[in-house]
């Protein structure tokens, strides 16, 4: 997707949300399976989001969306579940990481929670 | 603001009969938490066990944790400084508005019975977690709890302690701070130790590009750190010594495989009370362990000239190589 395009795309269905990474026991038990393993990367190319703001920007149960902040962006397959509206919960690994920046403002702690992001459906 | 109010999680075991978690998901990151050390166990000033304590669950979202609690306050995102803060000024009846308290998506019914609550506690326990330490405020929003937990105790028995995450992180930690008196973010180039962090914290020095070469213990900061910092991780000469072929093993240029530590390998982990456990390894390894690697390498480096024109090392290094 260029940049006209993703602007397009966010004038029509984006979203301001706030990103929500964290890990889950699931992971925790892929990770003796191996990081490279399928279920892993596709359990950290998942976002997970209420149905409610899926529905209002178009996005469907599998479809993939792309989340955007001012450092980077990456694809990910969206599904509903239980996280508040306005929030997206994506598990930690490479994809997220592409998302933050480098800045810890002084702290050595890189923000890797709570910060805005675009969603846009692909 | 400063220290830390404490205690081991033998204590919490036999006493804790208030437990909050502020920004964990200990049902699923620490899940034998509850069943070990916190809520389950049955103990001398305990004796019913879960039915003896309470607990209370603080974060943004309803995670699995959330039905092992008794109390669940769901705060609104990037409010947690401002939420103790309140708890703070509740606890020694100051005034604070409805519209402070709004803020934070809780109301004052549900503060001022959390509030009697702590107070009423004999032994009350704060464990928080990266929902906490890695969200807008960091560490502030950290020391704001310590402050809280080191206040609470003007009212009852209070401590706090942080949910560590991974395999002997705090051992990290409690070894840098004997060591040099400083825990994290520490730069040795001028051979002796200093702390900065935001400037030898390992992110920054990565992102800034400061150093020429990499060298990572049983970590995978491929998978965890900001892109700017993998992507210096790439262009540098980075040395890997881990058991699993990992995201920084990948693009690391060596990579040495070491026996998995308490599986394999013995010597010392320390629990995230930072108490220390010795680990018998299992099973015999092929591969040398991690203490075998680094001390050949320290032989090897040692074997060189000093890296001064002259080849001198000054006396204050002498003792380390």
């Amino acid at each position: 997707m260029t940049s006209s395009d993703f602007s397009q795309a966010l004038l029509v269905t984006s979203k301001r949300f706030i990103l929500n990474s964290s890990r889950t026991s699931k992971q925790g038990t892929l990770i003796n399976v191996g990081k490279e393993s399928p279920e892993y990367r596709a359990l950290t190319n998942t976002v997970t989001m209420a149905a409610e703001d899926m529905a209002e920007i178009g996005l469907a149960a599998g479809q993939m969306a792309l989340v955007r902040t001012e450092f980077g962006e990456a694809a990910f397959k969206a599904e509903a579940g239980k996280v508040p509206q306005g929030m997206i919960f994506i598990p930690y690994g490479p994809p997220t990481c592409q998302l933050m920046g480098g800045d810890t403002d002084g702290t050595g702690m890189p923000t890797s929670k709570g910060w805005e992001v675009d969603v846009v459906p692909l | 603001m400063g220290g830390k109010v404490t205690c081991t999680l033998g204590e919490v075991k036999q006493r804790a009969d208030f437990i909050i978690y502020w920004g964990g998901n200990p049902a699923e990151c620490h899940p034998r938490h509850f069943t070990k050390y916190t809520i389950m166990q049955k103990s001398k000033f305990l004796p019913r066990g879960r039915k003896d304590r309470t607990m209370v669950l603080v974060d943004i979202r309803e995670t699995k944790s959330v039905k092992a609690a008794d109390i669940f306050l769901q705060v609104k995102p990037g409010k947690d400084f401002e939420l103790i803060t309140i708890l703070r000024a509740l606890v020694k009846d100051q005034a604070v508005s409805d519209e402070q308290i709004a803020e934070t998506g809780l109301t004052r019914e549900v503060l001022d019975d959390l509030v009697q609550r702590m107070k009423a506690a004999k032994f009350g326990c704060l464990f928080f977690g990266m929902g906490l330490s890695m969200t807008r405020g960091k560490h502030m929003n950290s020391a704001a709890l310590l402050t809280l937990a080191a206040e609470m105790n003007a009212f009852t028995k209070f401590v706090a302690m942080p949910m560590r995450g991974h395999g002997n992180v705090t051992g990290a930690d409690v070894i840098m701070r004997w060591q040099t008196g400083y825990p994290f973010g520490i730069s040795f180039n001028r051979g002796y130790p200093r702390y900065n962090p935001g400037e030898f914290s390992t992110v920054d020095v990565l992102v800034r590009g400061d150093c020429d070469a990499a060298f990572i213990i049983g970590a995978d900061p491929g998978a965890t750190m900001p892109q700017p910092a993998i992507n210096h991780l790439k262009r540098i000469p980075t040395i890997v010594l881990d058991p699993h072929v990992t995201h920084t093993s990948r693009l690391a240029r060596v990579h040495i495989t070491t026996a998995a530590q308490g599986i394999g390998a013995g010597g010392t982990a320390y629990r995230m009370d930072e108490i220390p456990m010795p680990l018998k390894p299992a099973l015999k390894s092929p591969y040398p362990t991690d203490e075998y690697v680094v001390r050949r390498l320290n032989e090897a480096v040692a074997a060189k000239p000093f890296w001064l024109p002259e080849g001198k090392v000054p006396p204050m290094l002498t003792a380390q190589v």
